[in-house]
């Protein structure tokens, strides 16, 4: 019977301390009667007879798991509830870093892009790993006290306020609107980095903007505040409608229009103090701006009529 | 249908339906050997893996009584339907009576639908 203890010790060390002994307790009076009914039936039993009952049962592992299965570290209920919390937190995050990372890059004197990029994704992916752990360990804790936070009836609704079924495209996404959001604080730190950035180092900086095309970022300001008070209805709303589309369709055509008009104006790009260390000279990085410039514009442009249409549509 | 199909739809089947049997069967008292020898007795073939764990989960809920007890110079636990469980059976039972009452012509009609040579025609037709 010694084969018997030791498949119900290998059993009990897979179970919780708390249960360990009751059910250790009764799966081995059952073993017990099982094998006395094989006695019966067979006459003496060998040990590789009890091996070969003992194994028919199962690992000792899936029979602990059997009486006492093991818990998901979040209930499956919860599930959604905590997709959504870590998109939201980490949609945060990215704008957050997206803030860091800019105002570090323009206070550097070399202004790389590339090593920007890198310091904006590992900064991220830093701040993402934390907010995982975090996240879903609070969920864990909070299941663990027996609580399911899926089970909130949340704010009332109405099947009224639904999109309209064939209208797929009315939902929004929040990718879409971090995305929206982190260009637009880009857009604003970059304008005003003369605040940001010491004079000594704002003065060794190679390449900088030309006053009056300072000058006009800064008049259009608001208009990119506006953009990231839109970006938040939508957060709050996340639905297309017809304030919204209209709200959207104005800030494009500002952007796409202001885009055009700076890329058609005056020089936007002057050379600095310091010597230019570069591939390209001002006068190039100043016709690829311009480009650049027309470029984007097409996207305010697109999404302006595309807009267009879904008002159309949503009448 | 593949066999591991109809092995998870078996098993979704009955996992309900064991339940009642268990309840039904501890009307009298029953250690779990005893137990799953009483359900496979009555054709209900039911392994310790499910059976056993099944019993404290019903116990831990209250539905069951237990008692240690000394019998043929072993230590036995043995189980018997609580106040609480025996009301839930009658319940259930009721359940299950309206349950059956309603699909058992169900299921008739369509097995004989299913065998008529007429179906079996369009079938092939088809």
């Amino acid at each position: 019977m010694e084969l018997v203890e030791r498949y119900v010790a290998a059993v009990k060390r897979e179970l919780p301390e708390s249960k360990r002994q009751e059910i250790g307790r009764e799966l081995q009076a059952n073993i017990m009667d099982q094998l006395d009914a094989l006695r019966e039936q067979q006459g003496q039993l060998s040990e590789d007879d009890v091996a070969a009952a003992l194994k028919q049962m199962g690992r000792p592992r899936t029979v602990a798991y059997q009486f006492v299965p093991p818990k998901a570290l979040v209930a499956a209920e919860d599930m959604p509830l905590l997709k959504h919390t870590l998109y939201m937190v980490l949609g945060v995050l990215f704008v957050v870093q997206v803030i860091g990372a800019t105002t570090h890059w323009l206070g550097s004197s070399d202004g790389h892009v590339i090593r920007f990029l890198l310091q904006l994704a590992a900064g991220f992916i830093a701040d993402a790993c934390f907010a995982f752990t975090a996240i879903v360990l609070s969920f864990a804790a909070i299941n663990g006290t027996g609580h399911k936070l899926g089970h909130c009836p949340g704010k009332d609704w109405s099947p009224k306020q639904l999109p309209k079924a064939d209208l797929g495209w009315q939902h929004i996404d929040l990718s879409d609107i971090f995305t929206d959001l982190a260009t637009c604080i880009f857009l604003l730190i970059v304008i005003w980095y003369p605040l940001w950035v010491n004079p000594a180092e704002f003065a060794a900086r190679s390449v900088t903007f030309t006053d009056a095309a300072l000058l006009m970022l800064q008049w259009f300001s608001p208009v990119i505040v506006l953009s990231v008070l839109l970006s938040l209805w939508q957060l709050q709303r996340r639905i297309w409608n017809r304030s919204l589309l209209l709200g959207s369709i104005a800030v494009n055509a500002a952007f796409a229009v202001f885009l055009v008009t700076l890329a058609l104006s005056g020089p936007l790009l002057q050379a600095g103090p310091t010597e230019l260390k570069s591939l390209f000279t001002v006068l190039q990085l100043e016709q690829g701006l311009r480009y650049g410039l027309l470029i984007t514009a097409c996207f305010p442009g697109y999404e302006v009529v595309r807009d267009l249409l879904r008002l159309k549509h949503l009448n | 249908m593949t066999s591991s199909q109809l092995d998870k739809m078996r098993l979704e089947l009955r996992r309900g339906v064991l339940v009642l049997a268990v309840l039904a069967s501890l009307k009298q008292p029953h250690y779990g050997y005893s137990l799953r020898k009483q359900l496979q007795d009555r054709g209900i073939d039911i392994d310790e893996g499910t059976l056993y764990p099944l019993v404290r989960r019903l116990a831990e809920q209250g539905l069951l009584d237990s008692e240690w007890q000394q019998a043929e110079g072993r230590e036995r636990r043995y189980y018997l339907l609580s106040e609480q469980g025996k009301e839930l059976l009658l319940q259930l039972t009721d359940e299950w009576l309206q349950l059956n009452s309603a699909l058992a012509p169900l299921l008739t009609e369509s097995k004989k639908l299913s065998q008529s040579p007429e179906h079996n025609q369009s079938g092939e037709t088809e």
